[in-house]
């Protein structure tokens, strides 16, 4: 399993910079926490790493290769998976196809059984509405699809882009408890969050994100300390 | 009018215009294939077909063997649809989808004009296959034999394609990418692989109804295909650009309707056809822009 | 923006213009005939220009304008005693109708931003792709209309006995007229805001910009000039109902987007050189000399060329040979202090 790290990582959208000289790493089997106001960057650096924009300096690196100036499938095919805000799925194809569109990151053909049977443990629901649209699926059911389909794809790296938005607490409380049983199985996590207490206590570390620009390094210490985190915020 | 509906009602003018309808549907369909997947509505549609054509006009000249002309016809259109995707579809995929109807335009017009001055105003005769154009009595009818054989054609070629989207990998990608190109490619789906195999599926289409209307209208000029393409266009739209289904439905209606009103109406009475076909097209675009089949999502912004 | 860089905006089109009057004043009567081409068409350019330049919105349809006003100056201006050998069967109100020169370039002017406005109304409120649908389907049913309506026009007998008044004076005059109206609208308030809506939408309707109504007007004024540019036309040449319909679409549209889709200059530009690069292909199709070897294109080879280049210049630089901007002087750095 590989580590992913950005060095520096500067991403403009026509002029206007949107991340600044951003550095950080997530190594595999740890989760990686980055919060921060809205229009903070945080999507902005998810979807670099992606390759849906380009970055204007810096490195994005995967295993100690460059992933600068790649297309989306090609990063997606060298183990980088993308759990996009809103989860982006296919509503009028099933949810066995959208399973299936996983797959097409994998360098070789079909889902063997076993690797089926892994995914059903870990959401049941898939197995339950194989064959129904995924669009007929709730908001909960849907966030467990969309990280079910990125895992498919057997990635190093998973980055999710708020995967609790809109969602009810005790979903949330499964979708993170999730998380962490992904990154027990050794893959790296990247977790863009809204909910920054959340986030802190489960993440190694939480990279707190202001205006493009990494202002502070958390640890679930600092859960409990919500004082130094509202300063962040605001300095 | 009477008068009219009966000859409309006539099983031989019936039978033929499902025949026009079966060839259009296919149009419709390399039209709106491209169109779902890549979002680009190829004007230059016709001239693929118009290439194929000749391909089957020049092999008939040299007097080759009916399978050799088809072979060719089929080569010359499928090169002629990947040198169209890689030289101007893909460079401007970025682009809006106006700019690319304005490069398919541009293309359009330069295919036609160097079939102009390759073969000149009157073109070529492809008359190989013309003994398909024959018909055969079935009761009271002469039914031709070429539209049986389009009518056939179109519902196998039609079935493959549903086989092909629904049951194979390319076919989920395809499918995907129309739906939502971007998160197709963040899951690893080859955007210049589906683009080139939905050009080639629709540059399939185009020889195939090639060698169809070359079999009715063996006299290929340069504008061979144009107003039917320009129909089809406007079938297209109506019927529903955004779903393959409709688009075919779309084309195949437009088809038949032109068939019926060619062989019932007399000509002094069609000749504002094409604006009423376009008026339609503009009415459509205005009040039901995602077309007369279809329930789906947006395609036309709006202010 | 200052006078002066406002000045050169417009100088630049003008000197061009003007420029290429002079220049065919200079020539034998049959080189003569390609700079009338040329002026008339920048007439069409600059006209096409006004709504797809300002507003961002492709249309297919100018021609439409363009065919209404040929048709206006065209049927009015015949002498009434020629009228029924092209025309026998028009309204009595037409065929008893003859005006002058002048007045028949005002009176397609006026149908041509009529009949615009009229096509705006329902057709203003669509963007990119369906707007160039929509047009096209205009154009479309123009062109049936004008061919089979003989009640209105020659129907698809070739214009005859039309006064060939468009000169190479009357030619720059107009083209000099249109382009100064484009420009004046351009820099009007009108001009600004619909500017505006193409850069940015939905800033421009924040700050109360009705974007239906400045693409209407911007539409309307657009047909007007069109079908000036199309009075102009018949006054040179005699044409029929299949000159103004899918090849002066294509020729006028690779005129813009070659020279430059969202600048006045590029406009004229495009206008100017595509005209000068089809009238060296089409003496070359004649048998030209060229540094002693005779060059023999064979018939055709024009548009084989100018729908290539105009193809390559959307792949490959977009904004076309002006790069989409207005004539400027190069700014001036000042020295950077230490």
């Amino acid at each position: 399993m590989s580590s992913l790290e950005l060095r520096d990582l500067e991403v403009a959208y026509g002029g206007v910079p949107a991340v600044r000289g951003l550095s950080l790493t997530v190594a595999a089997g740890e989760i990686v926490g980055l919060i921060g106001p809205n229009g903070a960057g945080k999507s902005t650096t998810l979807h670099a790493i992606m390759g849906l924009v380009p970055a204007s300096a810096g490195d994005i690196r995967l295993a100690d290769r460059s992933l600068r100036g790649r297309p989306p499938e090609a990063i997606a095919r060298s183990g980088i998976a993308l759990v996009p805000e809103g989860r982006r799925l296919f509503a009028e194809l099933t949810v066995d196809e959208n399973l299936r569109l996983g797959l097409a990151a994998r360098p070789r053909g079909a889902m063997t059984g076993d690797e089926i049977e892994e995914i059903a443990q870990l959401f049941p629901i898939v197995e339950e509405f194989r064959q129904r649209p995924a669009g007929a699926l709730s908001g909960g059911q849907q966030q467990q699809l969309a990280i079910a389909r990125a895992l498919v794809a057997r990635p190093s790296i998973l980055l999710l882009d708020e995967p609790s938005l809109g969602l009810a607490p005790q979903v949330v409380d499964l979708v993170f408890s999730t998380l962490r049983t992904i990154a027990e199985r050794g893959i790296g996590v990247l977790l863009v969050e809204q909910r920054a207490q959340r986030t802190v206590a489960l993440a190694a570390r939480t990279h707190v994100l202001a205006n493009g620009e990494l202002r502070l390094t958390l640890t679930p210490d600092d859960a409990a300390d919500t004082d130094r985190m509202v300063a962040a915020y605001l300095s | 009018m009477s008068d009219f509906l009966r000859d409309a009602l006539d099983l031989q003018v019936q039978v033929d215009a499902i025949g026009l309808g079966a060839i259009f549907a296919l149009m419709a369909v390399g039209i709106g294939l491209v169109f779902g997947v890549m979002r680009l509505v190829n004007f230059a549609y016709g001239q693929l077909i118009m290439a194929g054509a000749f391909a089957l006009a020049f092999a008939s000249d040299r007097d080759w063997p009916v399978g050799v002309g088809i072979a060719l016809c089929f080569a010359v259109v499928l090169a002629l649809s990947l040198a169209m995707e890689r030289v101007v579809f893909r460079p401007l995929r970025t682009q809006s989808a106006a700019v690319m109807l304005v490069a398919t335009f541009a293309v359009a017009f330069l295919l036609q004009s160097i079939a102009l001055l390759w073969f000149g105003p009157l073109g070529k005769t492809a008359t190989s296959l013309v003994q398909l154009n024959r018909p055969v009595s079935v009761g009271s009818v002469d039914i031709r034999k070429i539209t049986v054989v389009a009518i056939v054609t179109a519902a196998v070629c039609l079935v493959l394609l549903v086989a092909l989207l629904n049951r194979t990998s390319i076919g989920l990608h395809m499918r995907a990418a129309a739906i939502d190109s971007q998160t197709a490619r963040l899951l690893g789906v080859r955007a210049n692989l589906v683009s080139t195999v939905s050009v080639l599926i629709a540059g399939v289409l185009a020889a195939v109804v090639a060698v169809m209307l070359t079999v009715q209208f063996p006299t290929v000029t340069p504008t061979f295909a144009l107003q039917e393409t320009i129909l089809v266009l406007a079938g297209v739209v109506v019927g529903g650009m955004t779903r393959l289904l409709s688009a075919t439905l779309g084309g195949f209606l437009i088809g038949y309707v032109s068939g019926l009103l060619g062989g019932a109406l007399p000509s002094s009475q069609s000749q504002y056809l094409p604006s009423f076909v376009f008026g339609l097209v503009i009415l459509v675009l205005l009040l039901r822009p995602d077309g007369l089949f279809t329930r789906g999502r947006g395609l036309v912004e709006r202010v | 923006m200052r006078s002066g860089r406002a000045a050169l905006e417009l100088l630049g089109p003008v000197a061009l213009v003007a420029g290429a009057g002079i220049l065919g004043a200079f020539v034998s009567q049959t080189t003569e005939i390609y700079f009338v081409t040329a002026l008339i068409s920048v007439a069409t350019v600059v006209a096409i220009y006004v709504f797809v330049g300002n507003s961002g919105v492709l249309s297919f349809g100018h021609i439409s304008f363009f065919a209404v006003g040929v048709w206006a100056a065209g049927v009015l201006s015949v002498p009434e005693q020629e009228k029924p050998a092209t025309m026998p069967y028009l309204f009595d109100f037409l065929s008893s109708t003859t005006v002058g020169n002048v007045p028949s370039l005002l009176i397609a002017a006026a149908v041509g931003g009529v009949f615009a406005f009229l096509v705006g109304l329902p057709l203003m409120r669509l963007s990119g792709l369906a707007a160039g649908i929509a047009t096209f389907a205009v154009l479309g049913i123009t062109n049936n209309i004008l061919r089979y309506y003989e009640k209105i026009g020659p129907g698809l007998n070739t214009f005859s006995s039309v006064p060939e008044t468009t000169d190479l004076l009357q030619a720059t005059v107009g083209a000099l007229l249109v382009v100064v109206a484009a420009f004046a609208y351009q820099r009007s308030r009108l001009g600004r805001q619909l500017r505006a809506t193409r850069e940015d939408p939905a800033a421009a309707r924040a700050v109360g910009v009705s974007i239906y109504r400045q693409r209407l007007a911007s539409f309307a004024l657009s047909g007007f000039l069109a079908g000036f540019a199309g009075g102009l036309y018949i006054h040179f040449i005699p044409i029929n109902v299949d000159a103004v319909y899918l090849d002066l679409t294509f020729i006028t549209l690779a005129m813009l987007v070659i020279g430059g889709t969202t600048s006045l200059w590029g406009a004229v530009v495009g206008a100017l050189f595509v005209s000068a690069l089809d009238s060296v292909l089409a003496e070359m199709e004649d048998g030209m000399t060229l540094l002693g070897r005779t060059i023999d294109l064979p018939s055709g080879s024009r548009i084989v060329v100018v729908s290539a280049v105009m193809a390559l210049v959307l792949i490959v630089r977009p904004g076309g040979l002006t790069g989409g901007r207005e004539l400027s002087l190069p700014r001036l750095r000042p020295a950077v202090a230490k």
